[in-house]
Order: C-alpha cells, then structure tokens, then sequence
C-alpha cells in the first residue's frame, strides 16, 4: 500500500504521484502526512506544499484551498499551484511588493481588506517558495 | 445586363470573402479546440469539489447543526440575471438566441419577484438590451477578453457579498451551454441560492473524517470556490458555444461564396460567348454587305 497525492486546480490536474511524505500548511497550522494516517479534511493556507518521493523533496507554491486524505489517498483542492522550479523569482517579488502597496492603503473596515491580505499571503507564500 | 467587367469584379470579390470566411472558420476550430480543452480541463477540480463538498455537507446535516446562509432558502424579493454573450459577432445565431431568450425569461418571471435586474457579459448582450431600453445593471466588460479563473471568483464574489447582503434574493446565470460544435442550447442556471443541496452524493458519508477547522468552517470555505466554479464552468461553456457557432456560420457563408462563384462563373462564361457570337456575327454581315 502506498500514498498518492493529487493535486487539482480549477484550471487543470496538475499531478498525481505515489509520494512517502506530504507537508502542509493547515489553517492550523503546519502538519505532515504519512502512510495510514487517519481520514483528515483541512482548509489550507497560501504556502508551501512540499512531498517527499524516494527520499528528494519536491515543492510547491499554493495558494490556498483544501487537503482531505482518506485511504492513503491525499488530496489537494489548491487554488493554485506552482512548483518551485517553475517561479520567476523576479515576477514573484514584483506581485508581492505591489500587493503589499495595495494592502497598505487600505484599512481593516475596507470591503476589500481581507481579499487584499490573502493575495499579499499568496504572493508571500510564492516568493518563499521559489526563493529556495 | 451586367458587363463581363462587372461580372468579374464581383467574382474577384466574393473569392475574397471566401477566402476571410475560410480563414475564419479555421481560426474558430482552433479556438474551439482549445475551449473544450479547457472545460475538459476543469472536471476532475470540480468533481472532487463537488464530492468534498457533498462529503462535508452530508455529515453536517445528518448531526443537523450547520446552517449556512448561502444554503438557506428565503423568501424572494430580487433577482438579477447575469448574459453572457461574446465580444465580436459573425457567429451565427449565438447571441441574438441567448439575448431573446434571456428577454424571455424576464418577461415571464417578472411576477415572481418584486424587481428584476438584468447584468451582461460581453459587448453583444450589453448592446443588445441597450439598444432594446432595457436596463442593464452591470456591464463585466472584458471578461471575455481573456477569460481566466479569476474573473469567475471576482464575479462569484461579488455576488455572494450581494446575496449576503440580501440586495439579491437569486442570481440566475443565463448562458450558451455546449452541446456540439453545431449546437448550443440557451439555458438558464441558478447561482444563488444554491439549488441542489449537495449531499446527493453521500459516498464518503461513511469516513469518519477529522475536520479542521470545523465543519461549518472547511462549509464557509467550500460553497465560495462552490460558486466560483459554477460561473467558470458557465463562462467556458459560452466561450465554446461561441466558437462552435462561429465555425459554423463561417462554414456555411464559405459555402454560399462557393455557390455564388460558380454561379457568377456561369454568367461571365454565357455573357463573353455571346460577345464573342455579336462580334462574328458583326463581322460576318460587315464582309457580306462587302460583297
């Protein structure tokens, strides 16, 4: 019996592997998936999902969404997902500093603040990712 | 009778639009392609939403404690309908069947709410009921124009705040859905409240899931992106309709131009024998009267 993980995004499956280890993060807090762990749903936060196959590591960028495992089975709804290799390190900071700026000018009372801080935690979440 | 130069002119013209409407329609099967890829695409994300969601629903309902305002029927005041139509024209009955019948719909459920909005996607239903003095709410311009998940969210969003708010009491999606390449159908979906309970598919009822945050939490988090996918399947699906309806339309006026060439072609052949026979004839009697 092994564990396989597969990512989807609305716009596309992005893969699905046999993996030995899954880390994300939950929206309390990081956690780490192995073999036979027990039927778990999360909600995710923007940041780094990282499996382990034949000892390498892998990462990824995501952006949010949701992680369920079942029967060695692992799941992942991301928003978006990225792999670290595929980042533009300089795009990744330009998108963090202008979603900073906007978020800045904005209050806790603005209708948009709390859509403007999860882009400003994606953008984070992509630029510590690719930055490794 | 049109002059053998005229006949030719005409002829010269009708290759050329041959040429653009055979230039079109190949154009359009490529985009089309790459529509229904694209929905292909987003099936295995939204059956797995739709299981999760069904999977977190289910149990809560069987331990009745979860009740989210997006799932709660209320009573109806107003709605609004969101068209959505194409930028550019020449695609056949595309957008005129999808505005009429979006105009129908209003007109017959005009007493079942106190007031109803009407919103459009893409110029041609805008200008459609512009032209008709229908009132058009909301103009989303340019979703067309590049179409991309986001913009399903931003639209999603904006109408779950408005439902929320209760400036809205239902939200119809009023679209081409995509049959065939050679079909389309109108078809009219509603977004908000959300119809179908999800449960229906109780499968992972069973698993004793461990939940984080909470139900009613990983529920708040679900139905949004729930939303969100239901606009994003509806805009691909008239992104597809579209160019299948335009690859059509351009297949059959490329079709009539063959039509009208070889038609033309007969006239100009039939016109030049018979100048030829005038000239003969002129020539003929010229050296008789010589004689």
């Amino acid at each position: 019996m092994a564990l396989t993980l597969d990512i989807v995004t609305p716009e596309r499956r992005v893969f699905s592997v046999t993996v030995d280890e899954v880390r994300a993060p939950g929206v309390a807090g990081g956690f780490g998936i192995r073999l036979n762990h027990e039927p778990f749903m999360t909600a995710l936060e923007p940041g780094r999902l990282t499996y382990v196959e034949g000892g390498r590591e892998h990462h990824y960028a995501v952006g949010g969404g949701f992680l369920q495992v079942a029967d060695n089975r692992v799941i992942v709804l991301a928003d978006t997902a990225e792999a670290a290799a595929d980042i533009d390190v300089e795009r990744a900071k330009r998108a963090f500093d202008d979603a900073q700026d906007r978020l800045l000018r904005l209050t806790e009372q603005d209708g948009h603040y709390g859509e403007e801080s999860a882009r400003v935690r994606r953008a984070a979440a992509r630029l510590s990712v690719a930055g490794r | 009778m049109p002059s053998l130069r005229d006949i030719r002119n005409r002829i010269g013209s009708v290759k050329s639009t041959r040429q653009i409407t055979k230039a079109m329609k190949m154009v359009s099967a490529a985009k089309l392609r790459r529509a229904q890829d694209a929905i292909l695409k987003t099936r295995p994300y939204a059956q797995l939403l739709e299981q999760t969601l069904a999977r977190v629903a289910a149990r809560a309902a069987a331990d009745e404690v979860v009740a989210h305002p997006l799932l709660a029927p209320r009573a109806q005041h107003t709605a609004e309908v969101v068209v959505i139509t194409s930028d550019r024209g020449l695609a056949g009955g595309f957008n005129s069947n999808i505005a009429r019948f979006t105009q129908r719909f209003l007109v017959e459920n005009g007493d079942r709410f106190e007031r109803i909005q009407l919103a459009t996607v893409g110029r041609k239903g805008r200008d459609f009921f512009r032209a008709r003095k229908v009132e058009v709410r909301k103009d989303f311009t340019g979703v067309n124009a590049a179409l991309t998940y986001e913009k399903a969210e931003d639209l999603a969003r904006e109408y779950t705040e408005r439902y929320l708010s209760g400036e809205v009491d239902a939200v119809f999606l009023a679209y081409n859905e995509f049959k065939s390449a050679i079909s389309q159908k109108p078809v009219v979906f509603q977004l908000l409240p959300i119809e179908t309970a999800p449960g229906a598919d109780a499968s992972g009822a069973a698993i004793d899931f461990k939940y984080e945050p909470s139900r009613e939490g990983l529920l708040r988090d679900l139905l949004p992106r729930h939303i969100a996918m239901q606009v994003w399947r509806a805009l691909l699906e008239s992104a597809a309709s579209e160019h299948g309806a335009r690859m059509s339309a351009m297949e059959s006026a490329t079709k009539n131009a063959e039509e009208m060439i070889a038609s033309l072609t007969l006239q100009y052949n039939r016109a030049r024998q018979a100048y030829v026979t005038k000239e003969l004839m002129e020539i003929v009697s010229g050296a008789e009267a010589l004689k």
